[in-house]
């Protein structure tokens, strides 16, 4: 009993954790003339590529962009090397 | 001769026909070409998608120098693209010069055919007079070129016949008599007109069958003159 209830509690920190500290890059664009942009996003909740293209699709159509592609999702130990290349898009949506 | 009329306005029907065929065919090629002209040239959006494409397809394609030379790509392919939009327009511009003239090529040919179909018409009803000259000084009147010898009298009466007609009149024989000797008309005799007439249709008709039918052959002898291809006897 105490076992699951640890390991419960480890999985829901874990989980909570994951939630709070998920990041997704990715590839958008803008038609017309065409524009593309590289960049790195928060993402809220499961962090799974499919939950991340969800709300970056979302989020991004709301400022005009079409989501491409999802690149990958990682934890914040990946942020900094993607940083220079997301450039003025590094966490903007 | 009813065979030969009914034929005539047959291909003259058939004519009108293979025009109407011909024009709508040439347009048909135009817009066949055109249809072809707009539809093959790829649009400004073919060059954007091709570079999204390496965009997605090139995961190590995210620095931003990287994706402003893609942006630019892209851009330079859609002037291509609106070089080739001016291109397509005076293709089109050229090609309905060219049906134009094709028409007008189709049209002229068939008035050309008509025109023959007419001369030959005209050929066949035979002489036509479209000049008549008067000459007093040789007795002589030339009718389409064709010199033909009066007699003072006969010349007479051509002058009098040219003048009335030229009045737009119709003389009675008497009349004619009357202008030629100089008396009044109603002492003159319809005969005597009548009979100068008869000079003249002599003279005249008898050196235009001579010209034109009849040849005398100096020393040799006479000679129908036409051509013996046309000769048919029922």
């Amino acid at each position: 009993m105490k076992h699951i209830i640890l390991s419960l509690t480890l999985i829901f920190a874990m989980a909570s954790a994951a939630q709070a500290q998920c990041y997704a890059d990715y590839k958008a664009k803008q038609d017309n003339p065409l524009r593309l942009h590289y960049g790195v996003a928060e993402i809220s909740g499961n962090c799974s590529t499919g939950n991340a293209a969800q709300q970056l699709g979302a989020r991004l159509a709301a400022r005009g962009w079409t989501l491409l592609q999802i690149q990958s999702v990682f934890g914040p130990e990946g942020l900094d090397q993607r940083k220079a290349s997301a450039g003025q898009f590094y966490l903007r949506f | 001769m009813q065979d030969n009329s009914t034929s005539a306005s047959d291909m003259r029907r058939a004519g009108g026909r293979l025009v109407t065929f011909g024009i709508a065919g040439i347009v048909l090629v135009l817009a066949v070409a055109a249809l072809m002209l707009f539809l093959a040239l790829p649009d400004a959006g073919a060059f954007d998608a091709r570079v999204e494409r390496i965009f997605i397809e090139n995961s190590d394609l995210t620095s931003p120098a990287e994706i402003k030379l893609l942006e630019i790509l892209a851009q330079s392919g859609t002037a291509f693209s609106d070089t080739l939009a001016s291109y397509r327009l005076v293709i089109f511009v050229l090609l309905v010069f060219g049906t134009a003239m094709m028409i007008a090529a189709l049209v002229f040919l068939v008035l050309l055919v008509s025109f023959n179909r007419r001369m030959a018409q005209i050929e066949r009803v035979g002489i036509q007079v479209n000049s008549l000259l008067i000459s007093r000084e040789e007795n002589t009147v030339y009718l389409n070129n064709l010199g033909f010898k009066l007699t003072a009298a006969a010349m007479e009466t051509m002058s009098v016949l040219a003048e009335a007609r030229m009045d737009d009149d119709v003389m009675s024989g008497s009349e004619i008599e009357g202008v030629i000797s100089g008396r009044n008309a109603a002492d003159c005799d319809e005969a005597a007109g009548a009979t100068r007439i008869k000079r003249l249709r002599d003279t005249l008709g008898n050196q235009i069958v001579s010209e034109l039918l009849v040849k005398n052959i100096a020393r040799r002898g006479y000679m129908l003159a036409v051509e013996k291809d046309v000769i048919k006897v029922l």
